[in-house]
């Protein structure tokens, strides 16, 4: 619990990190929030009335420091184009990216551990050929080609998915985003095969593998407890660190599929100078990746009884 | 709606002229309009506001105008004006005083009836609308209602355009007091004479209307419900009209038009607008007030080309910096076309006769400007003009292009009301907060012309006006007028009655589906 709490807490200088990297950066783009909101009617004073309203005409780091202290309350401030509180506004676009990034590493896993299974059990055989072969294809075609053609063969020709959006309840969301985590795994998986292939490579030739063998362990169950457990743990550190790129990639899936999510909210956001919501959305996904890094961590202790982190 | 834009780019909006394809509108089938079904219109961008006073975007507007309505209404050629919350009007012998009878029977989709009080509370908010759109009500003195029917409008001088800027979504009428909410409060969940009441705004994704069971029109609309969702990939809104996911495709690419027009199941409908794309000159920067330079300039450029490269044929060239589908569009304006021996004669009699290097602003990431300026800039090296062609993300070009940090560079215009006055006010006059067009373009007799314009209330006089006004701007070349283009939806074939005006107005109520 200690390293759980450890990293829970090393959240917070992530976060402020995140925070001042984000504030400072976005200041040094040019444009101007009032100037855009106010358009072609723009005069210099409705403009000054606008930044002075906004807060907009302060030090920099005084904006910072009043960014922070709503933070602190838990307000994230009000978003300058849609005039609302941005965090209802980031809070209500997270879910469907969540549902991608899981949906996606789930299916990820569905795809990587029979094929990696099929590969290592037959080492330089056919099948193990074609297994480090094929996949690599979906690491080869970029996403957005490859959600196209999923939709032009799942959902406009079979009709059996939605072409896109992210539909409506439990069911409706995991039909509908069927198609855009299956193109996020496709795009994953080469690598976690790879990955795991090799780790099982590894773990067939150890001792204590040969010693189960001689011993009667009956295959499956040598597999699934021996050799599955013990290799899966390089994956996973694979996986996490793929998934907190994804993260910040999800922009381009969400793009392709009209999934209402933060990757979308933040490049709209960008280009309409929403700084509260681009600040907002960029330390959602720094805690993403650090908590997505974290799960992978306590995952390595539940595989491994060995991995004791808080001794 | 809109405005000048620094060509597409992050804020979309629209507008133009010609035609083609399956223009105007899909029409009845043989059945005739059958009641229900919801339709999904998959669009380009997201609304930014409900607040009709104050939002110029078009992804607002052409939601909110199925829950406000004004007292006229754009006819469907875009040129003129029709009774709607107003059934006519008595006009005083100075033309300074309109009386305006209110349609009977109009309730708001809370099931309260429309009288005058509303009507004057929302004309008085829009004229306040110091951030929005108080300047279109800037000729209106005060507005006063005698009775539940009548409202009176006190112009401060006779005023041209009266009708017209009434007929503006920003002059639609909303409850008085706001129905006893705060502005923020009733903006969030908006009431209306419209066909189409409120249901939900999911922001950055999608926005849904259902009908208004009180709409004054009886059997109208035909539709449960309206749903607006935001697609931003071209391609996804295709496909998702192909899978039937959405029964229109907002502005479906145009490289995509062809394909479309022979899709089983799709029709594309290419509708005439008032969107006109320009090229800006910078006269406080120099060679541009040398007017030759700037003749030079719009006489190089091959505008049939543009529109094939572009627009992949559909469009037309453009000869007035007004659109043919405006009020006093001169047609035998000639305007400044395509002639290199011209061109070349008029760098011969400018200030840099063997040629200038120069800048061409424009927004990254937009195909179309980018094949624009490519053009461009071949265009006019055989006048020894080198252009370079600066890029920037498309807020900051735009806020350049106000701040007239820019040699040349792209925009273009939609109009809001079916009268000229705008354009020609915000285009030639320096005074004006867009400096003509963020040109600094300044010629006195045009000026004085456009301003007459606006207190001339006989037809005749007003065309020799703008007559005058569009053969000198062009002359003049204050900016390269380079083409008209339509509005393209892409819509199923099981929509009917869809039809866009000039303006990029339409009206959902008309709207039906077969089965």
């Amino acid at each position: 619990m200690t390293f759980v709490a450890q990293r829970l807490l090393m959240l917070v200088p992530v976060a402020i990190g995140v925070t001042i990297v984000v504030f400072f950066l976005i200041h040094l783009i040019p444009g101007d929030p009032a100037r855009t909101i106010l358009g072609i009617h723009a005069t210099p004073q409705r403009i000054a009335l606008l930044r002075k309203q906004w807060g907009l005409n302060r030090p920099l780091v005084s904006q910072y420091l009043l960014f922070m202290d709503r933070l602190a309350h838990g307000n994230l401030g009000q978003s300058l184009f849609y005039g609302t509180p941005a965090r209802p506004l980031i809070i209500g676009r997270l879910p469907p990216t969540l549902w991608l990034i899981v949906y996606a590493a789930v299916l990820a896993i569905a795809i990587s551990v029979p094929l990696a299974t099929i590969a290592a059990t037959r080492k330089d055989a056919l099948r193990d050929h074609v297994v480090r072969v094929v996949p690599m294809l979906g690491l080869g075609m970029p996403p957005f080609w490859v959600g196209i053609l999923l939709i032009y063969a799942l959902a406009l020709r079979v009709h059996a998915f939605p072409v896109s959006g992210y539909g409506t309840g439990f069911f409706g969301h995991l039909r509908s985003m069927f198609l855009p985590a299956l193109t996020v795994a496709i795009a994953l998986s080469p690598v976690v095969i790879r990955a795991l292939r090799a780790s099982m490579l590894n773990v067939l030739g150890a001792e204590y593998i040969t010693t189960a063998r001689s011993k009667g362990v009956p295959a499956r169950r040598l597999f699934l407890r021996h050799v599955l457990r013990n290799a899966v743990i390089p994956a996973v550190t694979v996986l996490g660190i793929n998934i907190g790129y994804l993260i910040g990639g999800t922009v381009i899936i969400e793009n392709i599929f009209a999934i209402p999510g933060i990757g979308q909210l933040m490049i709209n956001s960008i280009f309409r100078r929403d700084f509260p919501v681009v600040q907002g959305v960029t330390l959602v996904f720094g805690v993403l990746v650090v908590v997505v890094n974290l799960l992978a961590d306590l995952s390595y202790a539940a595989l491994d009884p060995r991995v004791r982190f808080d001794r | 709606m809109k405005k000048a834009l620094v060509s597409a780019g992050a804020l979309i909006v629209l507008a133009g002229c010609s035609s083609g394809g399956k223009s105007g509108g899909t029409t009845g089938a043989t059945t005739g309009p059958v009641h229900g079904g919801n339709l999904v219109i998959a669009r380009t961008a997201d609304s930014q506001s409900m607040n009709a006073t104050t939002v110029f975007d078009n992804e607002s507007i052409w939601v909110f105008e199925q829950i406000y309505q004004p007292l006229y209404t754009v006819t469907n050629n875009g040129k003129g004006v029709k009774p709607w919350l107003a059934t006519g009007y008595k006009v005083s012998p100075d033309k300074k005083t309109y009386t305006f009878t209110l349609r009977p029977g109009v309730k708001f989709s809370n099931g309260k009836p429309m009288t005058s009080a509303d009507v004057k509370f929302s004309i008085d908010q829009t004229r306040k609308a110091a951030k929005g759109w108080g300047y279109i009500d800037s000729a209106i003195k005060s507005v006063s209602d005698p009775t539940p029917s009548t409202v009176v409008i006190h112009l401060k001088y006779p005023w041209a355009p009266l009708l017209a800027d009434l007929s503006l979504f920003a002059n639609g009428i909303v409850p008085n007091n706001y129905g006893g909410k705060t502005e923020t409060q009733f903006y969030q969940h908006p009431i209306g004479t419209g066909p189409f009441k409120w249901d939900y705004w999911h922001k950055g994704s999608a926005l849904k209307l259902v009908r208004n069971p009180y709409y004054w029109q009886k059997g109208k609309p035909y539709l449960n419900s309206v749903t607006w969702t935001y697609v931003a990939s071209d391609n996804t809104r295709e496909l998702q009209l192909k899978g039937g996911q959405a029964q229109i495709d907002e502005f479906p690419a145009w490289s995509t038009v062809s394909s479309l027009k022979a899709t089983s199941g799709v029709n594309m409908h290419l509708f005439n607008s008032t969107r006109t794309d320009y090229l800006l000159f910078n006269e406080k920067r120099k060679p541009f007030q040398d007017v030759h330079v700037r003749r030079a300039i719009s006489l190089a450029i091959n505008r049939g080309a543009l529109v094939k490269a572009v627009l992949f044929g559909n469009g037309q060239p453009a000869n007035s910096f007004m659109p043919p589908q405006v009020p006093y569009y001169q047609k035998a304006t000639a305007g400044l076309q395509y002639n290199l021996a011209q061109a070349k004669a008029e760098m011969a009699k400018s200030s840099v006769p063997h040629g200038f290097s120069t800048t061409l602003l424009i927004p990254s990431g937009t195909s179309d400007a980018s094949t624009i300026a490519t053009i461009m800039q071949s265009e006019l090296k055989p006048l020894g003009i080198k252009v370079t062609i600066k890029q920037l993300d498309p807020n900051t070009a735009f806020l350049d292009a106000q701040q007239q940090k820019y040699d040349m560079t792209l925009s273009y215009w939609t109009m809001d009301i079916p009268d000229p006055d705008e354009l020609v006010t915000f285009a030639v006059d320096p005074n004006a907060g867009s400096k003509s067009f963020f040109t600094s373009y300044n010629n006195p007799t045009v000026v004085k012309d456009a301003h007459l314009a606006e207190q001339t209330l006989s037809t005749s006089k007003r065309q020799a006006l703008y007559n005058y006004i569009q053969a000198h701007a062009a002359a003049d070349a204050f900016m390269a007028f380079l083409y008209y283009s339509p509005y393209a939806y892409a819509a199923s074939s099981k929509v009917h009655g869809f039809f866009v005006t000039p303006l990029g107005n339409y009206h959902m109520e008309n709207v039906w589906l077969s089965k």
